[in-house]
Parts: structure tokens; sequence; C-alpha cells
């Protein structure tokens, strides 16, 4: 287990960055539009991992073509169509959860948490 | 007619979908008949489950290819055992709490929501059915985020300030959960190269040699993402607010199923795809058994101290959680079957008890626990029903929660761990110590001059009750079938 690993798979690195960092934020931030914010860049985090387990170095895009060369790799397009249907997933709770702030302001006119707990 | 035969188990969540799908329409302009729909539709898909559950009984296990592309590619539905017997509790259960709602909707969320109601009880329900019959991972991820924003649904349907910030946090922490799941996933794929869980288990079987920290992180990404979603103890704290605040046909599906259907995830994710050794070998057994037995006690206390009757049932699931993955922890036949045994014998539990809570508050306006004084002869048919459900979880035999527990105690001398008993036995007596007061206060403390009058509540809400408690001492008295059945998926994988 060398460094230089690190450094080759560096699209596995920044999406493990990426998750913590949203998770983080999710967990410790009081504004609750910034926790919506960390849902997003977990899911973006996770997202890139897909994408970068289905890349191949050097692979075209897997869209058949007789006039490319015998042998060549194509990418793998599984992955991709999960995340598609990620996105989506990602996309809908952002909504979801974007409306029942909205909810909540109304109800207390704030989207500090704290300050929500401290009026109930 | 063979063809339908043959695509019963794609059926099965078609209808409900279909069902789900037109309901706006008549929520929009016809809102009374939107129950009815519901009912049928249930109904229907009890019939499937049972006739799904009877060639399943025979031996048979029934695999589908949806689209028609067969497994390495295509997505794979797979009724097992343990499948079979989800399918028709959940049906079961549902059309139970279907019909308590008939009458007690409108009374505990907003007038105009009550046909939108049914849609998301519909979607929830399809999305759990789903749950558990894929036997692909990125499927169970799918429907893991429809029950997810469903049950949310379920419970900010109520419209009031508790519910929503409770769906909040429950949304927040869900999200996490899934996140850490779709992760899981993600290292998977790129171990195996395939989703579908018997080919990822047979890659995992030849290779996980060579990736130890891989598995092992992949193995603690599914139980603390599952750990969240089914409320496992220390990453329970969403369940008490969000269970307690919705409207109570909501808490009894929150509470008595889609809690469970994350577990028999996790179960299939832990048994079917790593294996029992691997779940040994990578320490995530014995997590499970120190989580397990946190559950058991520190639910049973939080729960001991609450007031609000719908806030200490909702710690009481905390502790009851705590009973299935026990079972699972202890890694015998006994100890699996067992904790399998009580995700049915909970979900009948719990959605007797949330629906009588349901029913008292309808009846009496009452929250509180210490304001029950005399309810046993106010309201005598539910305080039945509600103490034989608390006598089930106290584990008095002759109830259902007396197997469980009894197999959970074989389980654990079966495993050489004599000391679980003492555990059991003290969540027991925990469990006495804030279920019995409710009882006494009921039945005890009215004073002389007793009258005896009938439950004022519609019928629409005794009979699912009282179905329900009748459920909990059949189970009691005649769990041979289904110990049986399910024993048969246990020895499958040890």
């Amino acid at each position: 287990m060398e460094l230089s690993m690190l450094w080759v798979n560096y699209p596995y690195v920044i999406s493990i960055i990426l998750f913590s960092m949203g998770c983080l934020c999710i967990l410790t931030q009081h504004n609750l539009i910034k926790k919506v914010i960390g849902i997003n860049i977990m899911e973006t985090g996770i997202f890139l991992f897909y994408v970068a387990v289905g890349n191949i170095k050097g692979g075209v895009p897997p869209i058949y073509d007789p006039n490319l060369p015998e042998g060549i790799l194509y990418v793998n397009p599984l992955v991709d169509v999960l995340i598609l249907t990620g996105i989506v997933v990602s996309f809908s709770v952002t909504a979801f959860a974007l409306a029942i702030i909205v909810k909540l302001y109304y109800f207390y006119g704030t989207v500090y948490a704290p300050n929500i707990i401290r009026m109930r | 007619m063979d063809y339908l035969w043959e695509t019963l188990p794609f059926l099965l969540i078609l209808v409900i979908l279909l069902a789900c799908f037109i309901m706006p329409l008549f929520a929009r302009w016809k809102k009374e008949v939107a129950p009815y729909i519901t009912l049928v539709t249930i109904v229907i898909t009890f019939g499937i489950s049972i006739v799904l559950a009877y060639r399943v009984a025979g031996g048979e296990v029934i695999s589908y290819a949806v689209a028609g592309w067969p497994p390495p590619w295509g997505i794979e539905i797979l009724i097992d055992e343990l499948s079979a017997m989800m399918l028709v509790l959940l049906t079961a259960s549902s059309l139970f709490i279907a019909i308590f709602s008939f009458h007690s909707l409108h009374t505990e969320i907003p007038d105009q929501a009550t046909g939108w109601y049914y849609t998301l009880y519909l979607l929830t329900l399809a999305a759990m059915m789903g749950l558990v019959i894929s036997n692909d991972l990125f499927n169970v991820y799918v429907m893991v985020e429809v029950v997810g924003i469903g049950a949310c649904g379920m419970v900010v349907a109520k419209g009031e300030k508790l519910s929503t910030e409770a769906t909040l946090r429950y949304l927040m922490l869900a999200t996490l959960g899934s996140g850490f799941l779709l992760f899981g996933i993600g290292f998977l794929y790129q171990i195996t190269g395939n989703l579908n869980f018997a080919y990822v288990a047979a890659e995992l079987a030849r290779v996980h040699d060579q990736y130890p920290f891989l598995i092992w992180a992949t193995m603690s990404f599914f139980t603390v993402g599952m750990g969240v979603k089914a409320a496992l103890f220390p990453m329970h704290i969403w369940l008490p607010d969000a269970h307690s605040s919705a409207p109570s046909p909501s808490s009894a599906m929150l509470s008595g199923l889609v809690v469970k259907v994350y577990i028999v995830t996790l179960i299939k994710l832990y048994f079917v795809v790593f294996g029992f050794e691997l779940f040994t070998e990578t320490y995530m057994r014995y997590l499970v058994l120190f989580l397990a037995s946190g559950a058991i006690l520190g639910g049973s206390f939080f729960a001991f101290v609450q007031l609000d009757l719908k806030r200490r049932l909702a710690y009481s699931t905390v502790a009851q959680i705590g009973y299935i993955f026990l079972g699972f922890g202890l890694g015998t036949v006994w100890g699996i079957t067992a904790g399998l045994l009580h995700i049915i014998i909970h979900a009948l539990m719990k959605v007797c008890l949330f629906l009588s809570a349901g029913a008292i508050y309808y009846q009496t306006g009452n929250k509180k626990v210490t304001h029950f004084s005399g309810l046993g002869y106010k309201m005598p048919i539910v305080m039945a029903s509600f103490t034989i459900a608390s006598l089930s979880m106290v584990g008095i035999p002759l109830f259902g929660g007396f197997i469980t527990k009894y197999g959970l105690a074989l389980g654990s001398l079966e495993a050489n761990n004599p000391y679980f008993i003492i555990l059991i036995v003290l969540s027991g007596l925990l469990n006495a110590a804030y279920y019995f007061p409710i009882i006494w206060q009921a039945y005890f403390t009215s004073g002389h001059d007793i009258t005896m009058t009938m439950d004022a509540v519609p019928k629409t809400m005794l009979v699912p009750i009282v179905l329900m408690a009748v459920g909990i001492i059949y189970m009691g008295i005649f769990p041979g079938d289904i110990l049986f059945f399910l024993e048969h998926f246990v020895v499958r994988f040890l």
C-alpha cells in the first residue's frame, strides 16, 4: 500500500473527502438550508465515486462504432445509469426537504435550528 | 392465464402502484371513495401474497426476471420464506391499519389531505413490498429511498409544528443512512462487478481474502446506513419524535412495519450477500450483539421515564428492535429464528398498541399515561386488547412475546453465552415496569362508583385492534408452523 496509489486514484480520494464533508455538514450545521446543501455535497461525492468506478483509462464512450480499432476498451455504462437514478432520488429528497423547511419557516419564522428548539 | 401466474410477484407491486397513481384523481374530486379503493387494492395484494406464501410453503423459491432479462443483467425478484412471510405480514397489517383509518383519519390530519394520505400509504406499502422481494442491490437502494420519502410524508401529513420538525430530522438522518447504503453498494459493485445478491455472494466467496479492509468498510457502511433507518440504539434519535407526533395510523405503520423491512433487508445483506462466516470474521456480529444489548436496556430505560403514551410506545420500539438484532447477533439457529419471529410478533403488538393509543385519544383526548384512571371501564374492548399486547410485550406465557423471549434464551444457551438470559429477563421486568402502571391505573384506581360503558368509538376502529390482539394470542399458542417456516430460511445460511 504505497501513498502514490492515492495520487493515481485521486477521484476516489476526492469522493471520500466530499462524502465526509457532506456528512459533517448534515450533522453539525445549525442552519437548515446548509443541512440540505450538506445532503447534496454528500450525494455528489457518492456520484463521483460511482462514475470513477465505471471509468477506464483510455476507454471510449460505450457506443458501438465499426470504425474503431479492434480490442478498444469501452467505459462501463451501467454505473452511469445507476447514478442517473441516484440523481433523481437526490433531487426529490432535496425538493421535499426544502418544502418542509418552508413549512417550518411559516411556523417559526426562522431556519436556524437552535432558535426553533428554543421556541418549541 | 399461465403468463399471469408467472408474473404474479410483479403484479403484486404493480396493482398497488396503479391504485396509488390514480388516487390523486379521487383525492381531488371524490375524496370519500379513496379509502374504499385503498381497501380493495390491499385485499387483492393480500390474496396474491397468500397464494405466493402457499407456493413457497410447498418448497418452491419463486424467482422472476423483470422485463425478461435474466439475473446477471436484469433485476431479479426472489421470494423465499422470509420474503413470503413479510409479504403476508405487510399486507395483513396494512389492511387492518387502513380499516382503522376509515373513521379516525379525518380527526388527525387536515381535511383536504385525507385523499392524498392514501396515496402516500399505498406508495409506502408498495415500496416496502418491493424492498422485501427484490434480489438486486441497486433496486434495494431505490426502494429504500421510496420507503423513506413515503414514511416522511406520512409523518408530515399531520401538518402540526411538532410533526413537521420531526419529519425534517427523520428525512435528514434517513438520507444520511441511504447515502451510506449507496456508498456500500458502490464498494460491493467495485469488488464484484455484480448487483444481483446471488452473483455478488458467489464472487465475494471467491475474492474476499484480497480485500479485507474494503469488505470491513462495506459491512460497517451497511450497518450504519440501515442501522440509522432501522433505529438501532445509538442511531435511534429520530424515532421517538417521528413516531409519536405522527397520526396514529402512520405511527402504527412506521413502528410496526417500516422499521422492520429495513431489518429484513439488512439481514439479507448480512446472510445472503456476505454470508455468515464473513459476518463473524469481520466482528460485525459482536458489534450487532453489543448495540442490541444497548438497545434493549437503553430503550427500556428511556421508555420508563416518558409520560406521553405514544412516546413511551416509540421508545419501546427501540428496545424491541434490540431483541431482533440480539437474535441475529447470537448467530445460532434458535437465535436468528426467534429474531425473525419477533419481527412478526412485534409488528402485531406495536400495531395493536398504537391503534389502541389512537382509539383512546379519539374517545377521551388523553395522551398522558397519568390520566388513564378508570379507562378499563370506559373503553373495555380497547383496554382489553391493550392489556393483551402489553402482557405480550412483557413476555407472559400464552402470549406471542413469550415465544421470542424463550427462543432468544434458547439461542443464547446454544451460543454458550448464558449472560444474555439475564439481559432478557431484566428487560422483561423493565417492560413490566412501564406497561403495568398503565394497566393498573386503567382497571384498579377508579374508586367505588364504577359504571361500565362500552367503547364510544366506531366499529371500524375496534375490529382491527381486536383482531391484532387475537393474532398475538394465536402466535403465543400455535407458533410452530411459522417457526418451522422461518427455520427453513435460517438453516440455509448457517
